[in-house]
């Protein structure tokens, strides 16, 4: 079997059943925990509203912080949406999707899709070396924080690698790129990159408990 | 594996005029571009160019518009060989169409030839040496009968 | 077939001979350098290399085909240039051409053989079963791979015409009931002798590629510089996509969501409609079909992929390239459910160990 059908064969029904089957196993695994109960007086019932805003103060850091972090932020935004739209608004990535949910959507001109995709491994390269060159944040990071950033930076370059037809034939690149997101959907549940599902519980969860203790952020 | 029933197909109304946008987009303009490009250097003393109308990706309305672009000069001749060729001036001089066909008439190559005047044209030395020969041959057997 | 030919006459002698002028020598050049898809500027070049070219004795072998490739050859658009092809090389055995049939045929091809040992050149048309000792496929008693074996000892160089010969095809595809290899397996599993191999791949391949090949044999008398898969660099250098004139609107994001819409009417690209462009190597979107009428893409159905090893395996026609087999929504609920067992237990455990910290407490 050659590899761009093993790729898109065996490699990919494996991967994807991992992903599934790693990603509720997280997810059961963390809700189903037990909470500490709060015994102080809830100075607010409206814990939903809390919630929501929690969701959206943490969009932007608070301004005492901001010359710390701003940056990573600005950063994060940049390969977060670039990535987004490589993988959402690319037609071919479109159909792959369509080909599993049903549902397909309008793309965009593939020139825009390649430039996005060169910005965002400028982001996600940028962030690395922050990462390295700052010496708390090289103390504190683990295997997870840096094979995370690998698993997800290697489709956008392997990607745009079978674009340029750089360094091998083109059906080749094309499999080292499926397989380079099959490996990223592997790790996926058993990493840092489960902050997908969990941010939002995460920063609802904060609002929502600072409703209760009626705290101003 | 995906039955016929996941082929898309949508038969709509009568089938419009043909074409589309593919002429827009096709490639007449930037061989038009390079014929340009040679056309300067050769009236500036240089090598005449050929291009091979078969080596490149050719629209649906390329072909019509590469002839309407070029059109028709005053020169035309077709050379009888292995079937006809046909070769012509196009309205751009010093730009001709040369067009080899077989004997049953079919395209074998085609190519546009930025030259003075294409080879397959000129009398090369040794057809002149065969001439000379023939020459000499025709006048001997007139000679001959002339003087039965 | 053509045996009374002097073989010792170069090409050039033997078409001045039939009354071929010089002009319709140069005629003939030019063509067939469009044909092998070389630059003009190389004529010269090549009329010098033909004058003085040997006409190679050719046997074609037919084995596990649909004669296809045959058709494709004999149609080559240029019958003046098909006809001095068969002229310049001397066809000593093709079993749909000739006109000798039963032991005739079969003296013709050993004669051919032995007269030309170590100089006649091979072309193999169809796969070859070695199943069940070869059954499959038979000529005169004889199995394929007998017959081929004993056609590659006194070979110069074997051309393998077609998908099939050269990758086993659609005999080969799942689940290959006869057993069927391809010349190179062959040749890299010892069963004949290894010779110089050009893969001309196409299911069937386009006919002035197949002519294209013999006529850089003839000119050259050496294998064309060869890809990966053995197929010749000047033909299958590029693939479809990247030759496409549909390729504007792909790059633009223009697609035909279904056959016979707007977009397929506009001309649009062919990806979501399945079209293998992309991952295709061969000539169909220069050289094109039928004397440069047309292709698969410009007629509105997308590449099949058929010059490629394996293209009928490689899942439908018409699913995009970029889908794949993901599996099926009951293995996924499967996994789901079975991560999200695995979950429940987990957090029962974990549960439980909260538990008992907080009792401890």
């Amino acid at each position: 079997m050659d590899l761009l059908t093993f790729a898109r064969g065996p490699a990919l029904q494996w991967s994807v059943a991992i992903f599934f089957l790693g990603v509720l196993w997280r997810l059961f695994g963390v809700f189903l925990l037990r909470r500490k109960k709060d015994y102080s007086r809830p100075r607010s019932t409206h814990l939903w509203r809390g919630a929501i805003k929690g969701l959206i103060v943490h969009l932007w850091p608070y301004k005492e912080f901001r010359p710390k972090v701003v940056q990573n932020y600005i950063l994060g935004y940049i390969f977060h949406i670039g990535l987004a739209i490589v993988v959402f608004f690319f037609v071919p990535h479109i159909l792959f999707i369509k080909n599993i949910i049903g549902v397909g959507w309008g793309g965009l001109p593939n020139t825009f899709i390649y430039i996005t995709g060169a910005v965002t491994v400028a982001a996600l390269v940028a962030m690395l070396v922050k990462r390295i060159s700052n010496p708390v944040t090289r103390l504190l990071s683990n295997f997870d924080d840096y094979f995370s950033w690998f698993v997800t930076i290697a489709p956008v370059v392997t990607g745009l690698m079978a674009v340029a037809h750089f360094g091998a034939r083109y059906e080749h690149l094309l499999a080292i790129h499926i397989l380079s997101f099959e490996l990223l959907l592997v790790w996926f549940p058993f990493s840092k990159l489960m902050h997908t599902f969990f941010f939002v519980v995460s920063r609802g969860t904060t609002g929502a408990l600072f409703e209760r203790r009626g705290t101003s952020a | 594996m995906s039955g016929l029933s996941d082929i898309g197909v949508s038969v709509e109304a009568e089938p419009g005029p043909g074409g589309g946008q593919g002429a827009r987009i096709g490639n007449a303009l930037p061989i038009l571009h390079e014929i340009q490009t040679h056309l300067e250097r050769l009236a500036q003393g240089g090598e005449p160019a050929t291009i091979d109308l078969r080596a490149m990706p050719l629209a649906p309305g390329d072909y019509e518009t590469l002839q309407r672009l070029l059109g028709e000069g005053e020169v035309s001749a077709t050379i009888d060989a292995l079937g006809p060729t046909r070769v012509r001036e196009t309205a751009v001089r010093g730009v001709w169409w040369v067009s080899h066909h077989n004997a049953t008439d079919e395209v074998v190559a085609e190519f546009i030839e930025v030259t003075r005047i294409p080879t397959i044209l000129q009398t090369v030395d040794e057809d002149l040496v065969d001439g000379l020969s023939n020459l000499r041959q025709r006048l001997a057997q007139e000679e001959q009968s002339a003087s039965e | 077939m053509a045996k009374d030919h002097d073989k010792e006459q170069t090409l050039g002698e033997a078409l001045r001979q039939q009354g071929v002028s010089r002009r319709g020598f140069l005629k003939f050049c030019a063509a067939t350098a469009s044909l092998m898809a070389m630059p003009p500027s190389m004529v010269p070049a090549i009329a010098k290399a033909l004058d003085k070219a040997r006409r190679p004795s050719v046997i074609y072998l037919s084995f596990q085909e649909c004669t296809g490739c045959a058709e494709s050859l004999t149609r080559s658009h240029s019958p003046t240039l098909e006809s001095l092809m068969f002229n310049a090389i001397s066809l000593d055995y093709q079993e749909t051409l000739q006109a000798a049939a039963g032991t005739a045929a079969e003296t013709a091809l050993h004669d051919a053989m032995k007269e030309n040992h170590g100089k006649y050149l091979v072309l193999v048309d169809g796969s070859i079963p070695l199943k069940d000792d070869g059954v499959y496929s038979t000529i005169a008693g004889k199995t394929n791979l007998q017959i081929l074996k004993e056609a590659a000892e006194g070979a110069a160089a074997v051309v393998a015409v077609g998908t099939c010969s050269s990758f086993g095809g659609i005999p080969k595809a799942n689940p290959n009931p006869t057993g069927a290899v391809s010349v190179s397996e062959l040749m890299k599993s010892g069963h004949i002798a290894t010779k110089p191999l050009i893969n001309v791949s196409g299911c069937p391949p386009i006919p002035v590629v197949i002519t294209g090949v013999l006529a850089h044999y003839l000119t050259f008398g050496e294998v064309p510089a060869l890809d990966v898969h053995g197929r010749p660099k000047a033909f299958f250098g590029e693939t479809i996509h990247d030759r496409c004139y549909r390729r504007p609107f792909y790059d633009q994001g223009k697609f035909a969501k279904t056959f016979d819409d707007e977009g397929a009417r506009s001309g649009w690209c062919l990806y979501e409609l399945g079209c293998k462009g992309p991952t295709t190597y061969n000539a169909c979107a220069t050289t094109k079909w039928n004397g440069g009428v047309s292709f698969p893409v410009e007629s509105g159905h997308g590449c099949l992929g058929c010059s490629e090893p394996n293209f009928w395996d490689k899942g439908s026609f018409y699913a995009p390239l970029s889908t794949g087999h993901w599996g099926t929504a009951e293995g996924i609920a499967a996994a789901a459910a079975a991560g999200a067992a695995i979950g429940i237990g987990a957090a029962a455990m974990s549960r439980r160990h909260q538990d008992t910290i907080a009792k401890e407490e």
